[in-house]
């Protein structure tokens, strides 16, 4: 049977932080992930990342990504690919497939991290080929190299569906037009800013009526919003369309935190319902940790705070760091992730994130 | 939740509504009490089959044929689609020793009037494409048929609330009073109700409800693991079951300390599809007390069984796992009757695997006994106090 100290399920920001964390400390790390590649959402990001120095502002995502690779393989950590597991046993028994075949793996601690998956919207013709998630459509064209169309609609206009509208343009389409549900935008001024001054449209108290087309998406009706969300009368629009992108928010993808047996609570502004975890991220399961999107959606740069804190924590009750050695260490990156949970676009994130910890402590 | 009740039926599976049901259709207006929802035990964690094949020809096989009839007729009686469907089953033999045993299983079944003969690999592979070669061949059986379990309960327990029964769900029972030896109300976590007669329909979790009336019951919990697959076009023809089956049923003892893990583990091929095309394939029967994960070990174990047998299934996704409790008794058999020393306390529980296929002749049988004081068939070698000397209740018994 094949063992470890600790497996990492997830190869994107929080993962790859964690065991790269948790390796300088000495501890034996495996990852799995189900991907080809590693780096979650990472090389996708070809923007260049927000916040202070110590959250590497001003690094594209990519770049990030390449660092936290070449430090596995500096740090010796075996990273699985094409291993999608599927359950998590008794006992920290972890198993995945990987070409078709069935594995296992046995650790002492398991780290999930696991991401987020993409909302859907539903609406009639949601289901044609064209409409997507605005993840997805940034996957095609950063990673991939694939524009999926060239009249584009996003639907949202949070970080997500600015970014990917900026870049979907760079990458030679048009977007015809975005669209939010909220009277208001959802994301940075600086990145509405710069798809404006590009000359899209942005329509708020706006949703998707109806996808046009038979095979494929061919149009999209749009309908103004009252403040109650109704659709208000006569207030349609018709676009020429072939893509509609939907950035509509993330859910944490906690199937296997489920599976495992986690305690859960319910917190709409993190995603809705998240594993409980306390200050180390530990679940409510012994040697079960959680990290990243898994934990409540935030962004990479706490993503990879809250990984490198799990990988710690790890390390310390694997006896591979003393407290004070790890109490160090936590300090440092507790006080970076209440940094980056500040400001307007923060403080909602601070106070859910108290509301998790909070849970943990009334199980207690 | 009325105050009072004729009868209180314990237990919102497939015994517990058939009971609620048939005492409704009786003049009876019986409350019937669920911990959780309709079928989220046992009957929601189990497979579809109503197999005639698999009981041992005596009580157990009459039984079931006398519930089978019954089902022939029960969607329209109760006016609500439970997915009942004649589809045959058949036993699959995988050597001559094999053979040897359950030649003389057909010959006892045959001798009862089950309609069951024995065919050989070419002609078992005429009704069911893709078995191994290897096999010897099997039993066919066209009388077996399936169920979708969890539309059972509802629609028994739907036709009894349109006959006056109550149905309270998300209710468990915290007590049952008894007094100068007989039952006098049942303490729920929503108030008291007071009764005269108390149905321990609980399945894997009867043993519980008979502490409250100082009975150690003999039922234990035996875990049964069972894989769902992706839905896929008609691949099963019948229910199909392996000799192993048979042998892990009846004869727990031969399993134990075994080093392989299929035998340790209980694991019988049991495999059936769904109206909507997914396949089950089971399973496990395993000691675990209360213990509902599945695990990894059963679960390959459970695969590397059915596609050694089937070899056709290997093609077909998994899409998810799930385990369920089956209230197991020392000698096979359900508990059905009155307990002795404790007036008015009924038994129906302790049909391991067999819940599905005997519930609608448990409720017409306890039904009968409350109603008529005597059943259409004799079935006093079921009653409870046939492991007297192992319930230990020294006040009553």
């Amino acid at each position: 049977m094949k063992t470890t100290d600790i497996a990492v399920i997830g190869a994107g920001p929080a993962g790859l932080s964690c065991a790269v964390e948790a390796a300088k400390s000495g501890a034996r790390v495996t990852v799995l992930d189900e991907n080809l590649k590693p780096g979650g959402q990472l090389f996708k990001q070809i923007h260049k990342f927000f916040g202070s120095r110590e959250h590497r502002a001003g690094i594209r995502g990519f770049r990030i990504g390449q660092q936290l690779l070449e430090a596995t393989e500096r740090l010796d950590v075996q990273v699985l690919l094409d291993a999608a597991v599927y359950g998590i046993y008794e006992d920290r028994l972890i198993a995945y497939i990987t070409d078709g075949r069935d594995h296992t793996i046995k650790a002492k601690k398991i780290v999930l991290a696991t991401g987020a998956s993409e909302n859907a919207l539903a609406f009639p013709g949601c289901t044609l080929p064209g409409v997507m998630g605005a993840g997805a459509a940034q996957t095609m064209i950063n990673v991939n190299r694939v524009l999926p169309g060239k009249k584009i609609i996003m639907v949202g206009s949070g970080n997500v569906g600015l970014i990917v509208s900026y870049q979907l343009m760079q990458a030679g389409a048009d977007v015809v037009a975005l669209i939010e549900a909220a009277p208001k935008i959802g994301g940075y001024g600086v990145h509405a800013g710069k798809i404006r001054r590009a000359g899209v449209p942005i329509y708020t108290s706006t949703t998707i009526k109806e996808v046009l087309g038979e095979e494929k998406v061919e149009g999209v009706i749009t309908a103004s919003l009252d403040e109650k969300w109704q659709h208000i009368e006569d207030t349609e629009k018709r676009f020429e369309a072939d893509t509609v992108c939907l950035a509509v928010g993330l859910s944490p993808l906690t199937e296997l935190a489920w599976m495992a047996g986690c305690e859960f609570t319910f917190i709409p502004p993190l995603g809705g319902h998240v594993p409980i975890h306390d200050r180390n991220m530990e679940s409510t399961l012994t040697g079960v940790y959680i990290a990243g999107d898994i934990t409540g959606v935030e962004e990479a740069s706490s993503a990879m705070e809250e990984g490198r804190l799990a990988g710690v924590a790890c390390a310390e009750s694997l006896g591979y760091y003393n407290e004070k050695q790890a109490l160090a260490l936590k300090n440092e990156i507790w006080d970076r992730l209440d940094a980056l949970r500040t400001g307007p676009f923060g403080e909602g994130r601070f106070t859910a994130k108290l509301k998790q910890l909070e849970a943990r402590r009334q199980l207690a | 939740m009325k105050k009072s009740a004729d009868v209180v039926i314990v237990g919102g599976g497939v015994i517990g509504t058939s009971i609620a049901y048939y005492l409704s259709k009786q003049g009876i207006k019986p409350i019937l009490l669920e911990k959780d929802d309709l079928a989220s035990g046992s009957s929601g964690a189990c497979d579809i089959d109503i197999i005639l094949q698999s009981k041992n020809p005596g009580i157990h096989l009459q039984l079931a044929m006398e519930s089978a009839k019954m089902y022939t007729t029960l969607a329209d009686e109760l006016d609500f689609d439970i997915e009942y469907k004649t589809c045959g089953g058949m036993i699959l033999i995988e050597n001559e020793e094999q053979l040897k045993i359950m030649k003389d299983f057909v010959k006892r079944q045959k001798a009862i009037g089950l309609n069951v003969q024995l065919l050989d690999l070419k002609e078992a592979s005429e009704i069911q494409p893709g078995l191994s070669p290897l096999l010897v061949g099997s039993t066919y059986s066209p009388q077996d048929a399936h169920v979708n379990p969890m539309r059972l309960c509802q629609a028994f327990s739907r036709a009894a609330r349109r006959l006056g029964a109550e149905v309270c769900l998300n209710t468990s029972v915290v007590d049952i009073k008894v007094g100068k030896n007989k039952v006098k109300s049942v303490i729920t976590n929503r108030g008291e109700i007071a009764t005269k007669i108390v149905i321990n329909a609980a399945g894997a979790y009867a043993p519980m409800i008979g502490k409250m009336v100082g009975l150690s019951l003999p039922i234990k919990p035996r875990r049964g693991q069972i894989i769902v697959t992706e839905p896929v076009p008609k691949l099963v023809m019948a229910d199909v079951l392996c000799a192993k089956y048979i042998v892990a049923k009846y004869n727990p003892k031969l399993l134990e300390g075994s080093d392989n893990p299929e035998t340790r583990l209980g694991v019988g091929l049991s495999l059936s599809q769904t109206h909507d095309g997914q396949i089950l394939i089971g399973a496990t029967r395993e000691f675990v007390g209360y213990n509902k994960n599945t695990t990894h070990e059963a679960l390959r174990a459970i695969l590397r069984n059915a596609t050694r047998l089937v070899p056709a299934l290997k093609s077909i996704h998994v899409i998810r796992s799930f385990a369920g409790l089956r209230p197991y008794t020392p000698d096979g058999l359900p508990l059905l009757g009155y307990v002795e020393g404790i007036q008015g306390f009924i038994m129906a529980a302790g049909h391991e695997g067999d819940g599905i296929a005997l519930s609608p002749v448990t409720g017409r049988i306890i039904s009968d006994l409350i109603v008529d004081g005597k059943t259409f068939m004799d079935v006093s070698c079921l009653c409870p106090s046939r492991f007297r000397s192992l319930m230990k209740n020294e006040k009553v018994i």
